[in-house]
């Protein structure tokens, strides 16, 4: 999963952006390589924050026709945003949310490589939900991603660099990785559109394989196209050679 | 007979006011009416996206000019327009929007700018600038059809007649915020929006149009409520295809100063595209090293609908993202972007130090007066008669000495008052270092003094 750093599966992958570098591509290129690799397995999307046509326009450039998956239930978007009805937000939402997964893997999971994506867990925290709320959900779902050997995604977006806030501590005392999106300081290019770093979390286990984690400093460089993403090594893109 | 047919596409049908973003057929885009705003969107705002423009600064109404733009588009286009009221009621605030001018005058004022564009042509400076065109700081409303996108002038008042219409025939609908200060209005305008979208039955696009977001009407506003707002518009945005919203924040929740540390960049994840207009009256020396600008514009988040690279990266001219990608790197990155209001209306340009540096006047103080004496008036005060001291101590006192330069003094005449030609000879003109200029055939738009 995600072609340069070949991610196992049954890990849970904590995703961090911030605004100028989102992190979209890492969540749709997981997407897309889950269903190439493993067509049969089930795919479970809680979309906070990127419509169904997002997913399906993107994944439809890398020739992966969601519309096929949501007719073999191999596909499943839970739209979040849909659960705000009412203006006075409580965790109960946040609970049927898990029960909604729960019964969703125990339906149609017809293997053990099940993925799940929570694609925006900081709008859910400003919005209104409590930062306890959405960390019990994490756990949650990481005990049913575990119980059922599937990978867990969750994205969460860092607005002040330099001073963490709560949530992003609480989600990943969780992780077993971590996933660090950042944007060139420099600013903007047409060249380069950010940085990736792959950092080891706290949960990280011996049994699963090893995997070459990059720190900052030895940061991967990727530049958008419009349906994927290039990966090279700092200072060897086209731009700098 | 042939048994061949022409293959004729399907027609289908076009939305007023709307084309097919260059990036993606599936992105539909419509026009803010500031032809460079839609360059930095990337040739316009797409339907189901939100538009956030903050303007921090309390002197000026950059954000509202641009959603009075917004409206007046929507109306000239033939879209509906939905318009929610701030501390002003909200078809007053209609009233006070711009407008275009008649095609008459307009073309006379073309003809006019054409003349003097002409007469600027003709003060070439030399043959090798004659193939090079000029250089452009912005786009103009040439590059866009009338249809997609009007000339909209500050000095011209929509009319009122348009505005009844508008209102008869439901084009257009204002919602007035109530002077209930008890409870925050978010909500109520995120139920009439819904109630609005439910019964809609039009097939024209619609545009939601919210100036002064978090001003006093809308009650004790906190950041949540805002971040609330923002989530449940996009969330109702994207399940209508046709509709798309500009919402300009008022100046004081346009900083981080209010909302707290990072609450620019919770506003930009929470909307499709965000830009802070940053004028420069809060900061004199800004207007100072810049004065053909009046502010700043910073780019947070653009739209991207369908894609992963916002297709302003691609397009966009006055950003220049896409030279640096096609022209194997060279360009430096993003350009510095700024705004100015002119007479008669609002422009995104790129931004530039003046030629002199930065200000169009001199920077160094000039050097004093005793010390650019020349020789006319040096010779005029030997001319002048000295009054005789009254006594020799006095004339110890006082010794004025005047070094006269030789060069000047063995080939300058003595001048007299009718002397005409002691001012052939008095100076000889000091040669000045050639100035060079080069310029890049690679970048053609670059000059290199």
């Amino acid at each position: 999963m995600l072609s340069p750093f070949d991610l196992p599966d049954g890990i849970f992958l904590l995703i961090t952006d911030e605004l100028p570098s989102p992190a979209d591509f890492a969540l749709h290129q997981c997407l897309i390589s889950h269903a190439k690799e493993k067509k049969d397995s089930l795919r479970i999307v809680l979309s906070v924050s990127q419509s169904l046509t997002k997913w399906q326009s993107i994944s439809g450039k890398s020739s992966v026709t969601i519309s096929q998956q949501i007719t073999a239930k191999t596909f499943h978007l839970i739209d979040v945003s849909s659960g705000l009805e009412s203006d006075k937000i409580t965790s109960d939402p946040l609970h049927a949310l898990y029960e909604q997964v729960a019964a969703v893997l125990e339906t149609y999971s017809q293997g053990p490589d099940a993925l799940v994506i929570l694609d925006d867990i900081s709008a859910l925290e400003w919005i209104g939900y409590s930062t306890s709320g959405l960390f019990r959900l994490c756990r949650a779902l990481r005990a049913l991603c575990l119980k059922n050997n599937a990978t867990l995604l969750v994205r969460h977006h860092i607005v002040t660099p330099g001073n963490l806030d709560r949530l992003f501590r609480d989600v990943y005392s969780l992780c077993t990785h971590h996933l660090d999106i950042q944007p060139l300081t420099s600013g903007r290019s047409g060249a380069v559109s950010g940085q990736i770093a792959l950092h080891l979390g706290p949960n990280a286990s011996s049994v699963q394989p090893a995997i070459k984690v990059r720190s900052r400093s030895t940061a991967l460089q990727y530049r958008l196209t419009d349906g994927s993403a290039l990966f090279f090594e700092r200072g060897s893109s086209r731009g700098v050679l | 007979m042939s048994s061949f047919k022409r293959k004729t596409t399907s027609k289908t049908q076009v939305l007023p006011g709307t084309r097919p973003s260059p990036g993606s057929i599936s992105t539909t885009i419509t026009s803010t009416g500031i032809p460079s705003l839609d360059d930095i969107l990337g040739g316009g705002l797409p339907l189901t996206c939100s538009l956030v423009v903050a303007a921090p600064d309390p002197h000026s109404s950059y954000g509202e000019l641009v959603q009075k733009t917004f409206l007046s588009q929507g109306l000239a286009c033939k879209q509906d327009v939905f318009v929610v009221g701030g501390d002003q009621d909200a078809l007053d605030w209609v009233k006070g929007c711009m407008w275009f001018r008649d095609s008459s005058s307009a073309l006379d004022e073309v003809g006019d700018d054409q003349k003097l564009a002409d007469e600027d042509q003709k003060m070439k400076i030399a043959w090798r600038y004659e193939q090079m065109k000029q250089f452009q700081t912005t786009v103009g409303s040439a590059s866009t059809s009338e249809d997609f996108c009007r000339t909209f002038e500050l000095t011209t008042r929509i009319p009122a007649s348009t505005v009844e219409n508008a209102l008869q025939s439901s084009q257009l609908i204002t919602c007035d915020l109530a002077a209930d200060s008890t409870s925050v209005a978010t909500p109520r305008v995120i139920t009439s929006i819904e109630e609005l979208l439910s019964r809609r039955l039009s097939k024209a696009p619609l545009r939601i149009c919210i100036p002064g977001l978090g001003s006093s009407a809308w009650g004790d506003l906190c950041g949540q409520d805002i971040l609330r707002f923002l989530y449940r518009l996009r969330s109702l945005l994207r399940q209508n295809p046709l509709t798309c919203a500009s919402i300009s924040l008022d100046p004081h929740i346009s900083s981080e100063a209010w909302g707290g540390p990072g609450w620019i960049q919770r506003l930009g994840w929470m909307c499709d595209g965000m830009i802070t207009l940053d004028a420069f009256t809060t900061n004199p020396s800004l207007s100072n090293l810049f004065p053909s600008y009046h502010g700043m514009v910073h780019i947070h988040t653009l739209p991207s609908p369908h894609t992963l690279l916002p297709p302003s990266d691609r397009f966009s001219n006055l950003r220049g993202l896409s030279a640096s990608t096609t022209e194997g790197g060279s360009s430096s990155g993003e350009n510095n972007l700024a705004f100015k209001c002119t007479r008669k209306r609002l422009i995104f340009e790129t931004m530039h130090l003046d030629v002199e540096g930065g200000v169009g006047e001199r920077r160094t103080t000039p050097a004093p007066t005793a010390g650019i004496l020349d020789t006319d008036q040096v010779s005029r005060l030997q001319s002048e008669s000295l009054p005789v001291p009254a006594s020799k101590a006095a004339l110890a006192s006082v010794q004025v000495e005047i070094e006269l330069d030789p060069v000047s003094t063995s080939t300058a005449k003595v001048p007299s008052y009718n002397d005409v030609t002691a001012i052939e000879v008095t100076h000889t003109p000091k040669k000045k270092p050639k100035k060079t200029v080069a310029f890049r055939s690679d970048r053609p738009d670059l000059y290199d003094f």
